[in-house]
């Protein structure tokens, strides 16, 4: 910005942003920064908030007999109590309730937020090297909406009715009847879900445009698209995932609303009977699969929004790690695009057992399985980038390392699930269930934690406590692994993953019968204490975490220098933290992203933002200003 | 600080940042329409009942088509205005353009008005019949009559006016859920009772018990086994004065409630807090008891399996959770946990029709079962008054008859294997059981001949193919079903005594323009000819009904769904563009080309708007 273009609009915010009164900069910001951490922090809660929720399930499964030991159930009033647990034992009501609302938070109001969100908000606009977002006060709006949706949701615990009970799917036409005795269908839990969804949908979709917008629109001069940090690729394949995956689901979620507030038949066939209420009184005529597919088509792409801002936290944190270029940048670039394509042409190999025939199903299994080729890629070059480094294994990179053969285990797992016949048999089962945790919790979640402490120096001029680190990621490690690995075992011999009692009711009719299905249950049913006391563990392995985040920003160590990794990309040469409108000087990008332990350059590093020195000819081509 | 590219666009890309942001948003917008539309194919390809084709008006659509493509290129001026620093221009051709959105709300509101007034009775025999119900009124002596307009059924009846396609119970007793009881319907009901001079007054002595927080089961305590009796009874005979010591002996939130209590809400809200102290305290004691068991069982029973063990922690009602008492009476163990009271019961006195709406109801009332079960878990039932008259009255639909369609039966009849004319021609509608089936059997039969001659006329016309058949034959819809128009052209055609076949009969029909909106009703004409005939079709035939709302069928809804949300999207562009025409004068002093970007891409999404009812008209109208 020159100087007569502030003097021309009369109006320099640059001389007033220091002064602005602490709810302007802090709560109704529009700095992309502000917006990025407040989607962090409230993605934190409300992923804890999901873990816990996790706990109570864990309880029920493991001992579903007993009730809620008091470390878990003083959180709830007597009355809440008495209405939602028999006997202080968790109902297969409250387990539906808890479980559908544990992947809704955990997906929509936890990962997404806190991936793509978070991290895009507060890195995207700096490694392009631009001032904000290209719309900043649709940024806040983005979050505002987020957090009204979110809340809506979590307010549907304490109506009547309850939150939403059928799954994070919420497949008509059992969602159309959930909750149908509440006379006010608008303060029912599932209608209040669907309203939530249309906020959160509203806030991904500004999101969405913004961010395009800002990477198509804002980057520094010479930043071009193959300087572009990966980082910054992932955030755009991401971006043009939620904005075209996002509107079939809002298609299902008005559909379904009329269904359950004007009595429209979108989803329900003719002649539906209900023990509750007889014969349906409705038109029928509908299709309960056309809810499938357009939840589906967002179902699926949904996935990679969760997955590439962790494979992009990872994919940054490797080469400053290992002081060495990412190895095969092109082809990590090129998949990762592949990949977003491909991830809409794959939805309905999640709905093989919905009878929609095996031509389609073939079809289905042929595309998903080519969607691991570009995720091979992705995987692989990150593998190869270690070879032969000098890593310095400080916290983030144990994440990364870590995050590398555990999203393996998740990915590959997958790959029966892809294939019709055996899909059969796995479907619905606890294998399915460790399959994609695996994927999400040690997989995303950990790329994620790599991701903050990796950045954390950058927002507050901190770093977080190594000891506390470590005492965070290896229990993590440990215990993500006691949890999830038991999962797919007990799939296989047909745990079914809506076993509120976790498969102890069958048990107790089946004892003494010959049933073979009856004796797998027999033989795996003591993985369940186990896995729950992984979940419980694993909840104290986050302590520290929690300690270290606040606490270091107080007393953590402080930064050397505004680039204490001596790393490459654009947001380290801000200062620390980043002012408002970031840079101090005018910047451009001079070549790629990752230039580490290049030879004709002294120091093992060359950012991205270092003029070439005049007296040796340029060997990069001059930037090409983009304007 | 400047965000680069507000207002200029960049080198690179050719695009300033809200141009980016418009397609971008655009391309999301098409996703989903794009979604809603696939909805439309699949609900059309799936759909296992006569899907509605061209059943709306098509004049107001098509007019709204060229309001629609019109504003568009209005639009377009008002941006070329604008780049010409044309201010006045600029004015003129937005403010056509938002005057143009305007127009088509209108129009679009008229058409939704038609449809919400517009009644439709599917029949379990699946006969479909349209027309305009009539209003009913309770008289002062509790009879149910109906009268074709709203302002008759005033003068005539006590009460309000109500459609009849509600439904009509007398009960004897209502049972209230304490917990769910629905405050707008009690009101509603109380209000109905009072207009007919009848009262709501609870059916016996009720005992709450709260929250009881020191039921130690000791001498001291007065709550002993034989003592609870005598305690309620002392409290009933001192009501009034012994409602303190309520709460202390029955805990905390109890409650007593006399027979002859009035209904009203706050009796409800108070026995709900009654009955949720209650409850929790129950949850309380029972957990605890719970624990303590499972302690135990884990104690002698270390070595079994946990669904072994679970059987024997469970807690036994017999022993845990009776009263024990000893030789003096005194309560020693168990029964910590108190009765809970879930309903009031409330007696109707004398018993008067209750108007019930449809969508009050929890299941099909049907007229034996002696009862009609609301949502909020209110039960209104005849009791033994049955043969009193209360219960289920006769709740027929009455309507005038603006279409009636066999085409759905005509369909379950093939698939069935049987004739459909015949099927039709035993339908309800032409039986003795219809008290009005003279006028439909006289309409029948001319619409029988007119296909006829439309039969004859079709052979003629484009000959036979080469196994004898006619090329082309009436189409399903004009054979099996009577419209409107048909309507009004018979009864013209009796007027002039005139059949089908006669010269001149086919002058008389209604021509394409006639009813903007579809059958007027309140025409003169229609009126005097008595076109549209009347039907009372009783509760038990009745197996779905609906206005013509989205629950009418998937067709109505898909049609309300695209076409509401794109007049979200009208009303929501014309905000925008009214923003632009009346608040940014300022903007267009200080910056113009920045006013004339914004009007650009509310142009852009103007046209978008546009683009969809050019998809909506043909799939909705036409097709």
């Amino acid at each position: 910005m020159s100087a007569e273009a502030s003097a021309e609009h009369g109006h320099d915010h640059d001389d007033h942003h220091h002064d602005l009164p602490f709810y302007k900069k802090y709560i109704w910001s529009t700095d992309h920064k502000v917006i990025g951490i407040q989607y962090g922090i409230t993605a934190l809660l409300f992923l804890a908030f999901g873990f816990f929720l996790m706990m109570v399930m864990r309880w029920s499964i493991a001992y579903p007999e007993e009730p809620l030991p008091g470390y878990l159930s003083w959180i709830f009033s007597d009355e809440w109590k008495a209405r939602w647990l028999q006997d202080g034992r968790v109902t297969g009501d409250t387990y539906n309730m808890f479980g559908a609302m544990h992947g809704t938070i955990m997906v929509f109001l936890g990962i997404v937020p806190l991936g793509f969100a978070a991290f895009g908000n507060f890195v995207t606009p700096l490694q392009i090297g631009t001032v904000d977002m290209a719309f900043p006060r649709l940024n806040m709006v983005s979050y505002w909406l987020y957090l009204v949706g979110g809340l809506t949701m979590c307010a549907s615990f304490f109506m009547e009715s309850g939150a939403a009970k059928s799954g994070w799917t919420n497949y008509s036409p059992l969602a159309n009847f959930a909750d149908g005795q509440i006379v006010n269908q608008f303060l029912a839990g599932q209608t209040q879900w669907l309203l939530g969804m249309v906020f959160l949908i509203s806030s991904s979709l500004l999101g969405a445009v913004n961010f395009l917008t800002t990477l198509i629109n804002l980057r520094a001069k010479g930043m071009t698209w193959m300087r572009m940090p990966f980082f910054c690729w992932a955030m755009l394949v991401t971006g043009f995932l939620l904005l075209l995956a996002f509107p079939p689901l809002e298609v299902a979620a008005i559909m379904q609303l009329m269904d359950r507030t004007v009595g429209s038949s979108f989803f329900m066939p003719s002649g539906l009977y209900t023990s509750g209420a007889g014969v349906i009184e409705a038109s029928g005529g509908g299709s309960p699969l056309l809810y499938q597919h357009l939840f589906w088509f967002l179902g699926h792409p949904e996935v990679y929004v969760l997955l590439l801002p962790a494979i992009a936290c990872v994919a940054e944190i490797i080469p400053v790690n290992t002081r060495k270029p990412l190895w095969g940048y092109k082809p990590m670039v090129w998949s990762i695009v592949i990949l977003g394509f491909l991830s809409f042409i794959v939805w309905a190999h999640h709905m093989y057992l919905t009878g929609m025939g095996p031509v389609i199903s073939t079809w289905f299994q042929t595309t998903t399985v080519l969607i691991s080729v570009p995720s091979v890629i992705l995987l692989t070059s990150m593998i190869v980038s270690l070879w032969g480094g000098s890593i310095r294994f400080n916290v983030p990179m144990l994440w990364a390392v870590a995050f590398l053969p555990m999203f393996g285990i998740g990915g590959l797992t997958g790959l029966p699930l892809a294939f019709n016949l055996v899909d059969l048999h796995l479907h619905d089962t606890y294998y399915v269930i460790g399959h994609f945790h695996y994927v999400v919790a040690p997989g995303i979640l950990f790329g994620l934690f790599a991701g903050i402490y990796h950045w954390y120096p950058k927002i507050t001029g901190r770093h977080m406590d190594t000891f506390l680190g470590h005492l965070h990621f290896w229990p993590s490690l440990v215990f993500m692994n006691v949890l999830f690995f038991p999962m797919l075992v007990q799939g296989m011999a047909g745990f079914h993953r809506r076993w509120y009692n976790g498969g102890d009711a069958y048990l107790s009719k089946a004892a003494g019968s010959e049933n073979i299905f009856g004796n797998t249950v027999a033989e795996w049913i003591h993985l369940n204490p186990i896995m729950t006391f992984g979940a419980f563990m694993l909840a104290l392995a986050q302590i520290p975490f929690f300690i270290n985040f606040w606490l270091s920003i107080f007393v953590g160590k402080k930064i050397k220098n505004d680039n204490p990794y001596d790393a490459t990309t654009l947001e380290w040469a801000t200062p620390t933290p980043p002012p408002h409108g970031n840079f101090t000087f005018d910047v451009a990008a001079y070549r790629g992203p990752y230039e580490y332990s290049r030879e004709d350059h002294e120091g093992d590093f060359y950012p991205q933002w270092e003029e070439p020195k005049r007296d040796k000819p340029a060997k990069e081509p001059k930037p090409e200003p983009a304007q | 600080m400047e965000i680069p590219y507000t207002v200029t666009a960049r080198k690179d890309t050719g695009l300033f940042n809200s141009k980016v942001g418009i397609w971008l948003f655009l391309a999301s917008e098409v996703m989903l329409f794009g979604g809603l539309f696939s909805g439309y194919v699949f609900l059309r390809i799936y759909a296992d009942y006569p899907w509605p084709e061209r059943a709306l008006p098509i004049v107001p659509g098509l007019i709204n088509t060229f309001v629609l493509i019109g504003s568009s290129v209005t639009v377009v001026f008002a941006w070329a205005a604008l780049k010409m620093r044309e201010w006045r221009r600029f004015q003129i051709f937005m403010g056509i353009t938002i005057a143009c959105a305007g127009m088509f709300m209108v129009l679009k509101g008229i058409e939704y008005k038609a449809k919400w007034e517009h009644q439709a009775v599917r029949m379990d025999d699946f006969a479909i019949i349209e027309g305009h119900a009539h209003y009913g009124a309770v008289m002062e002596n509790g009879e149910v009559d109906h009268f074709h307009t709203k302002l008759e059924a005033k003068k005539a009846g006590g009460g309000k006016p109500f459609k009849t396609n509600k439904i009509l119970f007398r009960p004897a007793t209502i049972d209230f859920s304490v917990v769910r009881a629905h405050e707008p319907w009690i009101a509603e009901m109380l209000e109905q009772a009072g207009k007919r001079k009848s009262k709501l007054v609870t059916s016996g002595d009720v005992f709450f018990y709260g929250h009881i927080e020191d039921y130690s089961g000791t001498e001291s305590d007065p709550l002993t086994g034989k003592d609870r009796a005598k305690q309620e009874a002392k409290i009933v005979k001192e009501f009034g004065k012994a409602e303190e010591n309520l709460a202390r002996k029955f805990g905390k939130n109890s409650l007593y409630i006399p027979a002859g209590t009035p209904l009203d809400y706050g009796l409800i809200k108070k026995a709900r807090k009654a009955y949720i102290a209650g409850r929790a305290h129950n949850a309380e004691t029972r957990t605890a008891i719970l624990k303590e068991n499972w302690r135990r069982v884990k104690e002698i029973l270390p070595e079994k399996e946990y669904w072994e063990q679970a059987p024997v922690a469970k807690i036994d009602a017999a022993t845990q959770l009776d009263e024990q008492f000893d030789d003096q009476g005194n309560c020693v163990s168990g029964s910590k946990v108190v009765s809970l009271v879930s309903t009031l019961s409330f007696r109707m006195d004398p018993p008067q029709p209750l108007v019930i709406k449809r969508s009050w109801i929890k299941r099909p009332v049907k007229a034996k079962d002696g009862k009609a079960e609301l949502r909020d878990d209110t039960t209104l039932s005849a009791g033994d008054d049955q043969d009193q008259g209360a219960g289920l009255l006769a709740s027929p639909v009455a309507l005038s008859v603006d279409a009636i369609d066999f085409r759905w039966m005509a369909q379950k009849a093939e698939e069935a294997g049987k004739e459909p004319m015949e099927v039709i021609e035993q339908s309800w509608i032409f039986s003795k059981d219809n008290k009005h089936h003279g006028d439909y059997e006289q309409i029948w039969k001319v619409h029988k001949k007119r296909i006829g001659e439309l039969e004859q006329e079709l052979a003629d016309k484009y000959g036979k193919d080469a196994e004898g058949k006619p090329k082309r034959v009436p189409t399903e819809t004009d054979r099996y079903r009577v419209t409107w128009q048909d309507l009004v052209h018979y009864a013209r055609a009796k007027k002039d005594s005139l059949m089908p076949g006669d010269a001149g009969f086919d002058e008389l029909r209604p021509k394409f323009w006639d009813g903007f909106a579809g059958p007027n009703h309140k025409d003169e004409e229609i009126h005097k000819l008595h076109a549209f005939p009347e039907l009372e079709v009783p509760h038990h035939k009745v197996s779905m009904q609906s206005m013509f709302t989205p629950k009418w069928n998937t067709y109505y809804a898909i049609y309300f769904t695209l076409t509401g949300l794109h007049g979200l999207h009208v009303i929501g562009g014309a905000i925008v563009l009214g923003y632009f025409l009346f608040f940014s004068k300022g903007l267009y002093r200080r910056n113009p080309e920045w006013l004339a970007n914004r009007v650009e891409i509310g142009g852009l999404f103007w046209h978008f708007v546009d683009l969809v009812w050019i998809f909506l008209f043909p799939i909705l109208y036409l097709m």
